[in-house]
């Protein structure tokens, strides 16, 4: 009885404890502001935001990595950085936070940081915003930027088409938006022009990162028989550990995770955002961003380093991985497309005409699944 | 005067004192309030952000306030939060730029009101009808709630600009709810819930009796009071006010309906409530203090570069921390 009252007061001491050491951290943040991490002069301030966590081995990991070398490369730059920032409300908050704190250039990451990225850019004229694959800029301190990374995709999806023994791919999807159904589009086309009896199934979790909607889906497309699973997610770690488990390949997306399927690994298009947001960064803070190509809808091919395929593992041949580089080659220079017709939806209906490749522009307005896609658009 | 008038009860105190005794249940909190939100600035916290915060945290908390002072735990605040933002949006769909700005806030937020208590209504039936437990039922709706979301902005209400991404249509421009300052009037709405629901409890007859039914339910039932009307009014009024919280956060920051609307919301408010013991004014300025902690989040994360993480460290401890002295004080008594 007395023991236990103690305790219950050393509980509370040590809770109170740990309250007042956290809230002093808290204090001490006004006078460590005015200097950088090294010591040195800070020159200019950028806000990041991301809407999951750096640990993803997806889409904020790569974004993260490619901050931490732009930090390296501009070190008199101090970069304030958010993560978990939800496409909400949320988000136009942490954002006037960060102009507040001084930054006049703002890098919402994450796709549904649009809106509110356009709402606060309307309020901050002065202020620089650089949108992560956004749709459009209609603002003009907003720029929007992304890669084409569907001409990753393909090269994938021909190492998917020459790997699969049961000539079924998965693929896990969040939301039925251009950006996704165009990778999953490719990813059929790539494996397809190595395999034609290839198809790729594919479920919508719609979810950026949900682990238990993941590992349901994943599941579903194994029980259906696939063994390649792709997937279009911010966070991609629970579906290759789910495929590895299942003894099944797996091909990667945003960031390179061939660390979890040490087995079944294929490859996977990764993003390397290093380089571009340096130079991103420079023209918004040069003064003269209206003039950068980066004010406006802003898009890089396989040709950038900004796209990449991550290395390849251990489950792909040597004739695979020939083949694949070669097609890599012949799309660097532009000999090869992604979509180039006849090209049919899924309905059998030509949507690009033979011969035709149409430019990222038209692309992005995509709205359909090729044929060989099994599974449907969520309809709305 | 002299000293040597110990006490004389027929003598009436000044009239500050009568004033602080006859509101002596908003006394403590209004100077925690003063003092949380004086030291804002000293944290580098922007006090227009924790107001807004503290909006829907206080609706979310109330709706387990007033269930809980009757004898219920209302877990549920996190759907009946969401399935107000959606009826916010369904009725925001039939209303035009045209709609008389006052008509249409209104609406909306009547909208909000009854999907919220509809919601929680659910529950209250599932209770009196065959005794389910309505910890676990309002729980379990949360997670249907957040599918009927989905839904919506997927299906019906998705705006036809989003190019296939789940977000609502945006509200009307007239809609929004005007801003004094940079702080929406909702908040002033939720303070007004606060004072509200402070009054139903304790001093009105309907208050009295759900207290006491929340007290000892076989004695109100065999005392003739009618208790499970009670626990249906107490969950629609719960949820009413969660729904109100759901409908002016559309109405105020958001502007639109989305998957990811006040995630998380519904339970600080869970937490804000049990943590006040359920006392309304006690609950306004937990609520300040959990709004404070978790807009304060970002300062860490900005300023301080700690993982996004460390928010819900400090969350924690803070309830850790008054488990601790309760638990103490009970320990003491017994």
């Amino acid at each position: 009885m007395n023991l236990t009252r103690h305790m219950r007061r050393a509980s509370a001491a040590a809770a109170a404890a740990l309250a007042l050491t956290t809230t002093m951290a808290a204090c001490g943040s006004d006078s460590s502001d005015s200097a950088s991490a090294d010591g040195g002069k800070t020159t200019a301030t950028i806000g990041v935001l991301y809407v999951g966590p750096h640990t993803d081995y997806g889409y904020n990991q790569a974004a993260y990595e490619g901050i931490q070398e732009l930090k390296k490369e501009m070190p008199d730059v101090k970069v304030l950085e958010a993560e978990n920032v939800p496409e909400t409300a949320e988000a136009s908050r942490v954002m006037e936070k960060m102009i507040k704190d001084g930054a006049t250039v703002i890098i919402p990451t994450s796709y549904g940081h649009y809106q509110p990225a356009v709402e606060v850019a309307a309020k901050h004229p002065d202020v620089i915003f650089l949108h992560q694959g956004g749709p459009k800029a209609i603002k003009p301190n907003l720029g929007t930027y992304f890669g084409q990374i569907y001409e990753a995709q393909y090269l994938t999806g021909m190492a998917a088409g020459l790997s699969t023994k049961s000539n079924k791919l998965g693929y896990v999807v969040a939301f039925p938006i251009p950006q996704t159904l165009l990778n999953i589009n490719a990813f059929e086309l790539g494996a397809k022009s190595v395999n034609p009896k290839v198809k790729t199934n594919v479920v919508f979790t719609a979810n950026w990162c949900d682990p238990a909607k993941q590992t349901e889906a994943t599941k579903s497309l194994l029980d259906q028989g696939a063994d390649v699973i792709s997937q279009h997610q911010d966070c991609t770690k629970t579906v290759v550990e789910t495929t590895e488990r299942a003894g099944a390949m797996s091909v990667g997306y945003h960031a390179d995770a061939s660390s979890l399927a040490p087995k079944g690994w294929l490859t996977g298009s990764v993003w390397n955002w290093g380089p571009l947001y340096t130079k991103m960064v420079k023209a918004a803070l040069s003064g003269d961003f209206a003039s950068s190509p980066y004010a406006g809808v802003y898009r890089v091919g396989i040709e950038d380093p900004t796209i990449a395929l991550a290395p390849f593992g251990k489950a792909v041949s040597a004739d695979t991985k020939a083949k694949v580089e070669a097609a890599e080659a012949k799309m660097r220079s532009g000999e090869l497309k992604a979509f180039t017709g006849p090209i049919k939806n899924q309905a059998g209906k030509v949507v690009i005409p033979a011969g035709e490749s149409p430019d990222a522009a038209s692309l992005e307005a995509t709205d359909y699944l090729v044929e060989g896609v099994v599974g449907n658009i969520p309809q709305s | 005067m002299t000293a040597t008038t110990p006490t004389a009860p027929s003598a009436s105190p000044p009239p500050i004192l009568a004033l602080a005794k006859r509101h002596a249940a908003w006394l403590g909190p209004t100077i925690a309030v003063v003092i949380i939100l004086g030291s804002l600035p000293f944290f580098g916290i922007s006090l227009p952000d924790v107001l807004i915060r503290c909006c829907p945290l206080l609706l979310t908390a109330l709706a387990v306030t007033i269930p809980a002072r009757t004898g219920l735990v209302n877990v549920g605040g996190e759907g009946q939060f969401f399935l107000g933002a959606l009826g916010a949006a369904v009725v925001a769909s039939g209303l035009s730029e045209s709609t008389p700005s006052l008509v249409a806030i209104v609406l909306i937020a009547l909208g909000g009101m009854v999907f919220g208590a509809l919601w929680a209504g659910l529950a209250a039936l599932l209770k009196v009808a065959s005794g389910v437990n309505e910890t676990i039922s309002t729980l379990l709706l949360n997670y249907v709630a957040a599918l009927i979301v989905a839904y919506a902005v997927t299906g019906p209400l998705q705006d036809p600009e989003a190019a296939n991404f789940p977000i609502g249509a945006p509200i009307p421009d007239s809609a929004r709810l005007p801003l004094i300052g940079d702080v929406h009037v909702g908040v002033i709405v939720a303070l007004v819930c606060a004072v509200g629901v402070s009054w139903l409890l304790a001093r009105t007859r309907w208050g009295f009796k759900a207290r006491a039914a929340g007290g000892n339910p076989i004695a109100a039932l065999r005392g003739g009071l009618p208790v499970a009307s009670l626990i249906v009014g107490a969950l629609l009024l719960g949820g009413l006010l969660a729904g109100l919280g759901g409908a002016l956060e559309v109405m105020g920051p958001d502007g639109r309906l989305r998957q990811g609307l006040g995630v998380g919301f519904g339970f600080l408010g869970f937490l804000a409530s049990w943590l006040a013991l359920h006392r309304p004014g006690w609950v306004v300025a937990s609520v300040v203090l959990i709004a404070s902690i978790s807009v304060g989040g970002d300062s860490l994360q900005i300023d301080l570069s700690l993982p996004a993480t460390s928010v819900y460290v400090v969350t924690a401890t803070v309830l850790l921390v008054v488990l601790g002295w309760r638990g103490n004080r009970t320990g003491e008594q017994s």
